[in-house]
């Protein structure tokens, strides 16, 4: 006999659901997971549209004359290839359009990947691993349906992210022109919106197909490896011949014709990154729906020895599950250091031989002397080494946070460990986790050196600023969670690291007073890797640092533990 | 007689929510003290309260006499804690992580630590994600055991382990005991209860209603019955026999309670005609609030 489907006589009245909570709240898969991803597109569309913004206000203010255009003209065609991959094909430079996309353009595929990357190798699995998702998976819809909504979601965010970068391209663009042909057309704008949107959509849906098969960390690990990868042979492509066939693997150089703020355009190259995203996508919908929910399989990594794992006590503990992360961190700042320190006593010597640039560069950074190689390295490895290192130090806070967060400090403080000591113990191996971050990131700056050559010393020791930028912030986010609480110690580190970053960046690009560039910790660190050191930012990183991780311990001991 | 745990009005509101009102605790020396109570009744916010984990409202928490949060860590020196929900290091495996949790103590003797492990047929070489709930409730109650405690306090120590796992965890209490330990252990499981306490308090939306002897407790066992007659219930019948109370009439049923043996009311039904029986042993919660209802109503 036939059993007819449909609601169970048992029900009662129902409330409709709105058509809004359906779209944003808790009305359904998707709308749900709008909701948790707001804090993410927010920072993510910031840094988008911010970056943007200040790049176009700063380059038409900084090249206001056809003799400056054509200086940086010469100085790009100059660029030692060490330097020159980092950056994007430079065409028509001489327009707005053309230097942005020249030197910022792979950046923001770059973010956009990232935060694809870190949202859909988690967005299912970890869920999943949570536990949450069994009763979601028990509701009356398949499994796809969950998987598809969620996709949906993300792909969401993204196209409104880049909708909002592709309006601050076009407005800022008018805003911005002081030559003409500055102007960037709004189609231009729009393709490289979607340009930014496919190649952050693509390299996540790496992770999307892979983190049902192994788990979010390995899905995340070979998505981040095959865009670092596809953005380095891409970059380097050009100059280096045996990168030509692994190139053709990477995205990056697909898409590498496809130029529209450059007035070139390839969108049969975008349509094949599309193509490509789509598939991924339906494969990470199948796995999903196909494989047991949340059965995946390790990929078999080298354990860390027994010594470093930091049984002993306390410190040693916090040290040793910090340390993995940080040395990956410390890889990353590494290798962007060694890149920087290797082409930077070329690429300052080319630029001593172009008087105008030289001016300009002085003027744009004064207290730089970006004429010698490790002037050079203190501009451009400064700038992205101190964000990229408060991100770090934001994260390590997390894993500090994460033994309350994660409900072992109640095991933990049942023992004879006091909360303060607790706090104190966990803080000083953050701080060495930090060192360890911060001695990787010497190395690759001091290879980088040995290869340009010159004086080692002085730049490696200049690059111990960023370990106690990092410290500071790590201060700061241990008195957060130590007074408040440990939910939000990292996500407040983070803000203060990006809020930094972009007052130290847009200040004086958007010629704001002074005192707002003050603002930020960064500006107060003189040059180290030239040998300037300011005092006061010194100072000031130390009883951040010193001052957090007591007031930390302090607040700890006066509320309840969560 | 010496009090190992003692609260004064111990009383914790979260903001506007309810915590804990007025908890007075006597647990001794010795004791298995068993702490009842429905879901979200105040049990772990009493157990985080005697640990200094969270800090009372007003009134006061000693553990071996110590004020709790005059010297949390001289406290913590002498017990051992299982939180009802925990999480431990992922990287470490389970013996990793004995190994750490006896480090914060001073060391630990691992001869008997490997013996607790062997007793609850842990595999301490597995990485702690990788274990099951069971296992990893394993590895909580050694690291809580694994010091030989003065103290005992455990939150519902039983979740997840199987009926074999929760004899050998049941023996070793019995064990701590007799070698002068004190457990006080919460539950809302009544046999958990009734085979390993002495004592037991029942706490009820934040404030302790009973406090009694398990022996007690089982005087007062009694049965809730259920009779359906065809015709007009002979209510009389049944209020007249020793030991019944709370007699209930609706339509053709009769529900009433029976304190002692139950074969009077037996008798009487099958001479009267019933023509449905239902008689049901009701939980350990349900016994001591049927009492305390009745006190309260006494009182009254």
């Amino acid at each position: 006999m036939a059993v007819e489907a449909g609601r169970s006589p048992l029900a009662g009245q129902v409330t409709a659901v709105s058509t809004f909570s359906r779209l944003y709240g808790f009305g359904s898969v998707y709308a749900k997971t709008i909701r948790d991803s707001r804090l993410a597109f927010i920072v993510v569309a910031g840094l988008l549209v911010g970056i943007m913004g200040a790049g176009l206000e700063a380059f038409g203010a900084a090249y206001s004359t056809a003799a400056s255009r054509l200086d940086l003209q010469n100085l790009i065609d100059s660029m030692p290839p060490a330097l020159a991959g980092l950056y994007n094909r430079p065409l028509n430079v001489e327009t707005l359009g053309g230097s942005v996309s020249w030197k910022y353009g792979p950046f923001f595929g770059v973010i956009a990947a990232v935060w694809s990357i870190v949202a859909l190798s988690g967005t299912l699995v970890a869920e999943a691993r949570r536990g949450s998702l069994d009763m979601v998976a028990a509701a009356p819809f398949g499994k796809r349906r969950i998987a598809i909504e969620k996709l949906a979601a993300h792909i969401t965010g993204m196209t409104l992210a880049v909708t909002f970068l592709a309006i601050v391209t076009w407005l800022g663009s008018k805003a911005g022109a002081t030559q003409p042909g500055d102007e960037i057309p709004l189609l231009a704008a729009v393709g490289f919106a979607a340009w930014v949107g496919l190649i952050g959509l693509v390299y996540g849906s790496v992770a999307w197909a892979l983190a049902p098969l192994v788990g979010r960390a390995g899905a995340a690990g070979i998505a981040g490896v095959l865009l670092a990868a596809g953005f380095i042979v891409s970059g380097y492509q050009p100059y280096v011949q045996a990168l030509t066939i692994p190139a053709d693997l990477s995205w990056f150089h697909w898409t590498a014709g496809n130029l529209p703020l450059a007035g070139h355009y390839d969108w049969l190259s975008l349509a094949a990154v599309a193509a490509v995203a789509m598939a991924l996508f339906a494969v990470g919908i199948v796995a999903f729906d196909r494989r047991d929910l949340g059965t995946t399989s390790a990929i078999p990594l080298p354990a860390m020895p027994a010594a470093l794992l930091g049984v002993r006590g306390p410190a040693g503990r916090s040290f040793g599950e910090r340390l993995p992360l940080a040395l990956a961190w410390g890889l990353g700042l590494g290798v962007y250091g060694l890149l920087i320190a290797a082409s930077s006593a070329s690429f300052a010597s080319e630029l001593v031989k172009s008087p105008d640039t030289y001016k300009l560069f002085q003027s744009l950074f004064p207290g730089h002397d970006i004429g010698t190689g490790a002037g050079f390295l203190q501009l451009l490895f400064a700038y992205l080494g101190y964000i990229v290192a408060g991100l770090g130090a934001a994260t390590l806070v997390a894993g500090w946070a994460s033994d309350e967060n994660g409900r072992r400090l109640e095991l933990l403080l049942a023992t004879p460990l006091g909360r303060a000591r607790w706090a104190i113990a966990g803080g000083v191996g953050v701080f060495g986790a930090i060192a360890a971050m911060t001695a990787v990131t010497m190395l690759g700056i001091a290879i980088g050196v040995v290869f340009a050559g010159g004086d080692v010393v002085t730049p490696v020791a200049g690059a111990a600023i960023v370990g106690l930028y990092a410290a500071a912030a790590v201060g700061v986010g241990i008195a957060v969670g130590g007074l408040f609480r440990n939910t939000f110690a990292a996500e407040v580190t983070a803000v203060l690291v990006i809020a930094t970053f972009l007052i130290d960046f847009l200040a004086p690009a958007l010629n704001l007073p002074d005192w707002v560039h003050q603002l930020a910790l960064t500006d107060h660190f003189g040059a180290p890797l030239v040998s300037i050191w300011d005092p006061a930012g010194i100072v000031a990183c130390l009883v951040l640092a010193v001052g957090g991780l007591l007031v930390g311990a302090w607040g700890m001991t006066r509320r309840d533990v969560a | 007689m010496t009090s190992v745990i003692r609260t004064e009005k111990l009383t914790k509101s979260y903001g506007t929510h309810r915590g804990i009102v007025d908890v007075d605790l006597d647990v001794q020396k010795g004791e298995v003290f068993g702490f009842l109570g429905p879901n979200g009744a105040g049990k772990t916010t009493t157990i985080r309260t005697l640990l200094d984990l969270i800090r009372p409202t007003s009134g006061k928490a000693y553990v071996f006499e110590i004020e709790s949060s005059a010297d949390p860590a001289a406290i913590h020196k002498r017990l051992g804690y299982l939180p009802g929900e925990f999480a431990l290091y992922d990287r470490l495996t389970g013996g990793q992580t004995l190994e750490y949790f006896g480090n914060l103590r001073g060391g630990v003797d691992r001869a008997y630590r490997a013996q607790l492990v062997e007793r609850f047929d842990l595999d301490p070489s597995r990485r702690f994600r990788e274990y099951s709930k069971g296992n990893k409730q394993k590895v909580g109650l050694v690291a809580a055991l694994q010091h030989k405690p003065e103290l005992l306090l455990l939150d519902e120590p039983t979740a997840g382990l199987d009926p074999l796992v929760q004899q050998t965890f049941f023996t070793l209490l019995r064990e701590r005991v007799a070698d002068g330990g004190t457990v006080f252990l919460s539950s809302h499981i009544l046999s958990e209860v009734e085979r390993s306490c002495d004592r037991v308090a029942i706490i009820r939306e934040g404030r302790l209603v009973q406090v009694d002897r398990v022996d007690a407790l089982r005087d007062l066992a009694h049965h809730q019955v259920e009779l359906r007659f065809a015709g007009e219930p002979p209510v009389g019948e049944f209020e007249s026999l020793q030991g019944v109370t709370d007699v209930q009439v609706e339509d053709h049923l009769i529900r009433l309670r029976v304190f002692g043996p139950i074969a009077p009311v037996l008798q009487a039904a099958a001479r009267l005609g019933v023509t449905d029986f239902l008689s049901r042993e009701p939980s350990l919660e349900e016994t001591f609030l049927a009492q305390y209802g009745r006190e309260s109503a006494e009182a009254k």
